[in-house]
């Protein structure tokens, strides 16, 4: 099934014609085929952070990779590699010179779809039956669940990230970012996360946290170390 | 290098001396009397002039916000500068440090084995102070004084409202028999260890690329010395140099350890299958004496005679906390005694120790130093705030480099945890990948160019 994915990558030229002001953009579409072995060889190199497992921090420093869409994958290495999504200790690792081109990019997300997700992901501080996780609910369904799914599934064909599974510290984190800033996004997220107060994000990330991931997507227990890398 | 007692005593004597002056030029306490202002000045005016030039303010922007004066510009103090800027843009800061420009040690054994070249380590702190809107001032900084809240540079004194000390370690030569400073000074000319001054590692290029063949003598100390992977990465890289080099040489590694600190796996596997021609690895060596004369080393069990070497000491922290009287001098590595979770000072909110001279028994080195001072900025301006941080763990990431051509690397990755029992912190998780392979390698290099970027670019 995984070698059936493609992945497009879009590729955005500006080229400056000389003597005039006009700039010309050039959309170019390239579709790839990857490989899963060759993508477990690359990640070698991102799992010396990330861990071989992919699950994230509980401190919000790294984020479960493991079970999210591809294309969001893919979205994520494309922005930061470009700059549009600032990352300073990332940037350097999603280069030609370290990763390779769009090909190993593809490789690598391709292994990382492979991965079993956390079973112990950390959740916010309200549990269900509080006033928070309530408003919180209320406030995700209202606003975040159109696009993130109301089970927080996302989209991958859209390019909308799966929030299950997603440890509640990096989400916050980042939604401050957006708040802030300075992660850019989409702007039906911007202007959704502009609309809202901090507590408000929080609230709705608090729940976020709790939704259930399936369990065939889950690793068999939090011991689980990932065979490829032991 | 270590002081002898006489410097020290000289050092706080002159320190005593400029905070008297201090007060007479009417810059912190108030005079008793105003009868006593002329003979008080006439008094300061006989100084010397090179001291009453320390007694000036020290030329900046006048400050616009609460002042932090950060003491060092390692991986700690630059990541502290930038990150205070962000938590709280109001904020005035002092970056200080008396290198000129920056060389970062992390990624420096990859330099010696020429995987790299010096400009992939050498940064500018004006490209750092410039892109995260502080300043930085290239003087050495000679004591403070809490009560007035000045610190003294040989550029004249700056007020602050808060001080982060970043000083960093100086070697400790008394613990291996080295105890005369004229024997220690021989010693640091001859056999420098690589873990203080830009210098020693240019020296050390030179000496390994060099070297002519016979017996080359590196060795680990004991306690919580810098960068706990380094020694044994630095033997795989000289290694790796001198079988590149195809000179007849042996590397006698003196661990002053009972065994392999950490990466025990990768690194005897590394010493056994890339370099059993090279490398004896000794452990429990505690170096009991070095004579320079005769250029031999001894342990409890044995003499070695080398041809060439890199001695490095067991480190203690910067003895400007002990010229302050912050330092607690009956525990090895002469720490402050401050608060384990919001590193200030105990009883002083306004000055903070941070990076290789804190408190806390963390892994000494760039990325525990990089993600701390995040965290610290992070208390700082709560407490500015009259708020409070929530703590985190600072992590560990170390790499190490185990061949070369191409560039070859293991590593780990670590977090600690609090434990209220024993009330002493432990390691939380610890993530080993201890097979090298060139992605090892790739990542060492995409890491710390990720960490320079992060404390001079964007």
């Amino acid at each position: 099934m995984k070698s059936a994915i493609q992945y497009a990558v879009f590729v955005l030229l500006c080229l400056t014609i000389p003597n005039t002001q006009a700039v010309e953009k050039i959309t170019i579409k390239l579709d790839f085929i990857p490989n899963i072995e060759d993508g477990q060889t690359t990640y070698g190199v991102c799992a010396r952070c990330h861990l071989p497992e992919a699950w994230g921090n509980d401190d919000g420093t790294y984020p479960q990779l493991a079970g999210q869409h591809v294309n969001v994958l893919m979205k994520q290495l494309l922005d930061i590699r470009n700059g549009t999504r600032h990352s300073s200790l990332m940037f350097p690792f999603v280069q030609s010179r370290t990763v390779g081109g769009y090909q190993e990019l593809s490789n690598v997300v391709a292994y990382i779809s492979t991965l079993p997700m956390n079973p112990d992901h950390s959740r916010g501080p309200w549990q269900k039956g509080s006033e928070q996780f309530e408003q919180g609910k209320e406030i995700y369904q209202k606003h975040c669940a159109a696009c993130h799914g109301d089970n927080g599934e996302g989209n991958n064909e859209l390019v909308y990230p799966r929030l299950q599974g997603q440890h509640f510290q990096y989400m916050n984190q980042q939604i401050m970012r957006i708040k802030n800033g300075v992660r850019q996004v989409h702007p039906a997220m911007q202007a959704v996360v502009s609309e809202l107060e901090p507590e408000q994000l929080e609230q709705a990330i608090n729940y976020a946290s709790y939704f259930a991931v399936p369990k065939e997507d889950m690793a068999s227990s939090k011991t689980w170390r990932n065979p490829d890398f032991n | 290098m270590a002081n002898s007692d006489k410097n020290k005593l000289s050092r706080r004597h002159f320190l005593k001396a400029g905070a008297a002056a201090g007060a007479f030029s009417g810059i912190s306490v108030p005079l008793q009397a105003a009868a006593a202002k002329d003979t008080a000045e006439d008094k300061a005016n006989e100084l010397p002039f090179a001291i009453r030039k320390l007694l000036n303010a020290a030329t900046l922007p006048k400050a616009d916000g609460a002042r932090v004066v950060i003491v060092g510009g390692g991986w700690s103090g630059l990541t502290m500068a930038k990150y205070l800027k962000i938590h709280n843009p109001a904020f005035d800061v002092v970056l200080i440090d008396k290198r000129p420009e920056f060389i970062s040690f992390p990624a420096s054994n990859s330099w010696l084995a020429n995987q790299v070249n010096l400009d992939f380590l050498t940064h500018s702190y004006i490209d750092a102070a410039r892109t995260h809107d502080y300043y930085f001032l290239n003087t050495t900084v000679l004591g403070f004084d809490r009560e007035v809240k000045k610190v003294f540079t040989s550029n004249g004194f700056i007020n602050y409202d808060y001080m982060v000390l970043a000083p960093g370690i100086e070697y400790d030569y008394s613990r291996i028999g080295v105890d005369d400073p004229a024997d220690q000074a021989r010693l640091y000319n001859n056999y420098p260890g690589g873990f203080v001054n830009s210098s020693e590692l240019i020296t050390i290029k030179r000496k390994l690329n060099t070297f002519k063949g016979g017996t080359f003598v590196l060795n680990v100390p004991n306690g919580e010395y810098r960068c706990t992977a380094a020694p044994y990465e630095r033997a795989c890289m000289a290694a790796a140099i001198f079988k590149q080099r195809r000179i007849k040489a042996k590397i006698l590694l003196l661990d002053m350890n009972a065994d392999i600190r950490i990466k025990k796996q990768g690194f005897e596997k590394a010493f056994s299958s890339l370099y059993g021609d090279y490398i004896s690895y000794l452990p429990s060596s505690e170096i009991s004496q070095i004579d320079i004369d005769e250029k031999t080393v001894s342990t409890d069990f044995d003499d070695y005679t080398f041809d060439d070497a890199i001695i490095y000491p067991p480190v203690r922290a910067s003895s400007l906390l002990e010229d302050a009287g912050i330092a607690n001098m009956k525990t090895a590595q002469k720490i402050a005694n401050t608060d384990p979770y919001k590193y200030h000072v105990i009883g002083d909110e306004y000055v903070y120790v941070t990076g290789d001279s804190r408190s806390q028994p963390f892994s000494k080195g760039g990325h525990t130093a990089n993600s701390e001072a995040q965290y610290v900025a992070e208390v700082i301006a709560a407490h500015a705030l009259g708020k409070e941080a929530r703590w985190r763990s600072p992590q560990t990431m170390c790499f190490s480099a185990v061949d070369i051509n191409p560039l070859q690397a293991m590593s780990i990755i670590t977090f600690y945890k609090f434990n209220k029992q024993s009330k002493e912190f432990e390691f939380d998780r610890t993530h080993m990948m201890e097979d090298w392979n060139s992605e090892g390698g790739q990542a060492s290099l995409a890491w710390a160019e990720g960490m320079y970027r992060d404390m001079f670019y964007r």
